[in-house]
């Protein structure tokens, strides 16, 4: 396939991928803007209707999503040849850098401290009803420093290819 | 409250990183 054919697909997925990882988020954000902790009745009975919000919000897309969007974004570069200068922050390169290194962060955040905190508020891990309530907090901090994440991640990704890249040269 | 308690303090802790960012890019890195 033709390089730029395979990097104008690469930058599709990218886009798309990341819209589905980042919408789940941000729509988690929109239709609970103030936190509201859980309590112990929420989690004691499986039909209450928190319980179940929650179990039905689990599905694993935006996690997945995280993974195709990382990927492509670095086999983009990768295909570039602009990985290294990426990673070492060179130059041009330095604000698509910064962006790849807070995506690798935020992905790392969603499957190392997000997911297994909620597989425990789920039920999908055993654990007493203090400790899920005690993961439920945390989840809720590691989806929350995601959002805030987002914002200078957009910002700088934007920044690498849409004339941010020239006033960093 | 933590400022991950609303979405509003969410979004300016988001928009101070950007901001902080881009200085230590345009200071330090660059």
């Amino acid at each position: 396939m033709d390089a730029a054919i395979f990097d104008l697909l690469l930058r599709w997925l990218h886009f798309l991928a990341g819209m589905i990882w980042v919408g789940h988020n941000y729509s988690s954000v929109v239709q609970r803007p103030t936190y509201r902790p859980l309590c112990a009745e929420d989690l004691s009975n499986d039909d209450s209707p928190r319980f179940q919000a929650l179990l039905h919000r689990e599905h694993g897309v935006f996690r997945w999503a995280s993974v195709v969007t990382w990927s492509a974004g670095l086999l983009m570069l990768w295909q570039r040849g602009t990985l290294g200068g990426a990673l070492s922050l060179s130059g041009a390169l330095a604000p698509i850098g910064i962006g790849m290194y807070i995506g690798t962060l935020m992905m790392l955040n969603a499957w190392f401290v997000l997911w297994p905190h909620q597989q425990k508020v789920l039920g999908l891990v055993p654990a007493t009803i203090s400790e899920r309530l005690r993961c439920s907090r945390i989840s809720h901090l590691s989806s929350r420093t995601n959002t805030m994440l987002s914002l200078p991640l957009l910002f700088f990704m934007a920044a690498g290819a849409h004339g941010g890249a020239y006033l960093f040269k | 409250r933590h400022p991950y308690d609303t979405a509003t303090g969410t979004v300016l802790l988001g928009a101070l990183l950007t901001v902080l960012l881009l200085a230590l890019l345009h200071f330090v890195i660059l």
